[in-house]
């Protein structure tokens, strides 16, 4: 996460409700402009609509006189608002062609004054509306309409209706009011209700944002619950990791367990040894040979115990695969040379290329080169190793076998060297656990150690394990 | 026989040490891959002691170097004990044979007897040269059969002579194997060392080569 990152765009509240906001309030100001606007538009319309049907009525009552000025009896319009002055509902005549014949004619509530329009022609008939300034510094709209004698020559007339704004302009005003205190509240309104969306939606993780600190408080072995759809897929994960946590944690404190419980013994084996050395210190040369004897015993548990140890580190892990051929053939070059003197003929039977393990590479070489090594300490002359693969009810497996044509293991003593630390004769060098440790590794990945007799004369070591 | 230590643990290197001392071999030694690697290169050895996990230049390198240059003398790589993934590498680098750790001293030296022996082309830890017997196993040389005593300076004569019956061994060369590179070399004692044996053992047995050197004859 970079660091230049301010701390509240990290909150997913935050996030979400800067979100929710903004986009109700883009929503919310775009609504009212609109709303605003189409209640603008329709009341000018109403009103325009009103002014031309009184310009329809004032167009019924114009008549001209023999000398053609137009006449209009006021009488006969019967709206009071005509008569009183700046009422806010004015007509207005004009001569179409001439400056000097304007407000020939004019209603009684526009009093002295005299409106002034732009000065456009109009084709007979249509109606043209304008917002002008009229007496009394108030905004009018005003439609006009253009009106000619049905003679030769005659000289068209504007015909005018005037009508103030200040109504209208006060109902928009009105209404925008409104407009905005209601689109307000709903702002409010949304807001709150993002707020608790987000509570309620983020509520799950603060639950387990508690269920991890009972977690981490050792209160509690794994997150419990159940939890969104959304959650659960990390929840599981994450209760795997725990899972596999608590049990590297336990086997890790069994394997410590029965570590220190075997070293016990060979510590307690000297401890005594010296006391009685102090009380009879002739018995010393004893006591070297007895130490030297125990802290043989406690190397090999200890290395008993680092063989498991890394074995069952290596279980788990998904997806090991390593090739069979150039382990061997690097185990065999190792045993050409080192047990050179011993001129034995290492055969390896031609395996197929795409052999291969499922497993850690070092325990296959732990597996193998333990075995290797044992059948040429005991051969005569001879070595076979061959490999196969089989398939079992267990799944795909692969067989290892290594003959040698030592003297072997009689059958009844065969369950006896797969013990810890058995070794049949103390005269070859080894620490006695090599077959144990094949044994047990290749338990951990659900195979096994079969020991036979070969038909070369010595003994046979199958060893099954996972085929990758 | 002189032996090459490359050990980097001072308490593992001083114990080693010590038991090649009390086994009669002349020790040089080495706490890191540089200074093992100019030393093996640079000296002789009957063999090499090598530690793989060593400081500056690990010992795969020292050893894969050494083969590169052509020299042949017989590698011993300690190893870790689990680790064949090592051994392996080591063999594959041209190492002679490995020792995984921790080891007893005995071991340690049967290995090192073999390798220096199968270097020579002998098979077998009792070397013959006549009615003169010499067990590598053991250390006890004997004249038909008659144990004959020696000093550890006469023994490490004797023995680098029967690694190499019939072939005329040089003073320098007797030096350069009996020694460690700190030792104060003069070559009378080599003179003096084969002056006592000759009395020890029947008459001609130890030729002397004029201008070459010492060739070991079977004895009547």
């Amino acid at each position: 996460m970079p660091a230049a990152d301010p701390h509240w765009t990290r909150s997913l509240r935050f996030r979400l409700l800067a979100a929710t906001l903004i986009a109700v309030a883009v929503a919310l100001v775009l609504a009212g402009l609109l709303m605003a606007g189409l209640f603008r538009d329709h009341v000018m319309r109403q009103f325009s609509q009103g002014l031309t049907a009184q310009l329809d009525q004032v167009t019924a009552r114009l008549e001209f006189d023999a000398s053609g000025q137009p006449q209009i009896d006021p009488q006969a319009l019967t709206d009071p608002r005509w008569s009183r002055p700046y009422s806010g509902l004015y007509w207005q005549v004009d001569g179409a062609n001439n400056e000097q014949q304007r407000g020939v004619l004019r209603s009684r509530s526009l009093w002295d004054a005299t409106l002034i329009l732009p000065g456009d022609l109009l084709a007979d008939g249509v109606v043209h509306v304008h917002e002008v300034n009229g007496p009394d510094g108030a905004r009018l709209l005003l439609v006009e309409r253009t009106i000619t004698r049905d003679e030769l020559r005659a000289t068209p007339w504007r015909l005018i209706v005037a009508g103030d704004l200040r109504e209208t302009v006060s109902a928009v005003a009105r209404f925008n009011g409104v407009l905005a205190a209601s689109l307000a509240a709903l702002l409010v309104l949304l807001c709150a209700a993002a707020l608790a969306q987000v509570a309620i939606g983020l509520a799950p993780l603060r639950a387990l944002q508690r269920r991890l600190t009972l977690v981490r408080a050792g209160t509690a072995q794994r997150l419990d619950g159940s939890f969104p759809h959304e959650v659960q897929p990390l929840i599981d994960e994450f209760n795997a990791v725990l899972d596999r946590n608590a049990e590297v944690v336990a086997r890790a404190r069994t394997q410590a367990g029965n570590l220190a419980h075997a070293i016990k013994t060979p510590l307690a084996a000297m401890s005594q040894a010296a006391a009685v050395a102090l009380q009879r210190p002739q018995a010393s040369a004893d006591l070297a040979t007895l130490v030297e004897e125990q802290v043989g015993v406690a190397r090999r548990h200890v290395d008993w115990h680092l063989a498991r140890a890394r074995a069952a580190a290596a279980q788990g892990l998904p997806g090991a695969r390593v090739m069979l051929q150039p382990v061997v053939s690097g185990l065999l070059r190792v045993m050409e040379r080192v047990h050179a003197d011993r001129r034995l003929g290492l055969q390896c039977a031609p395996m197929a290329a795409e052999l291969a393990f499922a497993g850690e590479v070092q325990d296959l070489q732990e597996i193998l080169g333990n075995l290797l090594d044992n059948a040429c300490k005991w051969a005569r002359h001879e070595i076979h190793v061959g490999a196969a693969p089989i398939d079992s009810a267990g799944g795909a497996r692969l067989r290892i076998v290594i003959d040698d044509d030592g003297p072997g293991i009689e059958p009844d003593r065969r369950d006896t060297v797969m013990a810890r630390g058995a070794r049949l004769d103390e005269s070859v060098p080894g620490s006695g656990l090599g077959l144990a440790i094949v044994n047990e590794l290749a338990g951990l990945y659900g195979g096994s150690v079969r020991l036979a007799a070969a038909p070369i004369g010595g003994l046979r070591v199958e060893v099954e394990l996972p085929r990758g | 026989m002189r032996v090459l230590l490359v050990e980097d643990d001072p308490t593992l290197r001083a114990q080693l040490r010590a038991g090649l001392q009390e086994a009669d071999y002349a020790v040089d030694e080495a706490d890191n891959g540089r200074d093992g690697h100019h030393l093996g290169a640079t000296a002789s050895f009957d063999a090499v002691i090598l530690d793989l996990g060593l400081p500056v230049l690990d010992g795969i390198s020292v050893l894969k170097r050494w083969r590169e240059a052509g020299l042949t003398l017989p590698v011993l790589i300690l190893t870790a004990r689990d680790s064949w993934h090592e051994k392996v590498a080591g063999i594959d680098a041209g190492a002679d044979d490995y020792l995984a750790k921790p080891f007893h001293m005995e071991e340690l030296l049967a290995r090192l007897r073999a390798l220096i022996r199968r270097a020579q082309g002998l098979a077998s830890p009792l070397l013959q040269c006549g009615a003169l017997a010499l067990d590598t196993r053991s250390g006890r040389v004997t004249l038909n059969g008659q144990p004959v005593n020696l000093t550890s300076h006469e023994y490490r004569l004797l023995s680098y002579l029967m690694h190499r019956p019939g072939t005329v061994v040089s003073r320098t060369e007797l030096t350069e194997h009996l020694y460690a590179q700190d030792f104060d070399r003069d070559s009378n004692t080599i003179e003096v060392f084969i002056g006592r044996l000759r009395r020890k053992l029947p008459p001609e047995t130890i030729e002397t080569v004029r201008g070459l050197g010492y060739r070991l004859a079977a004895p009547p």
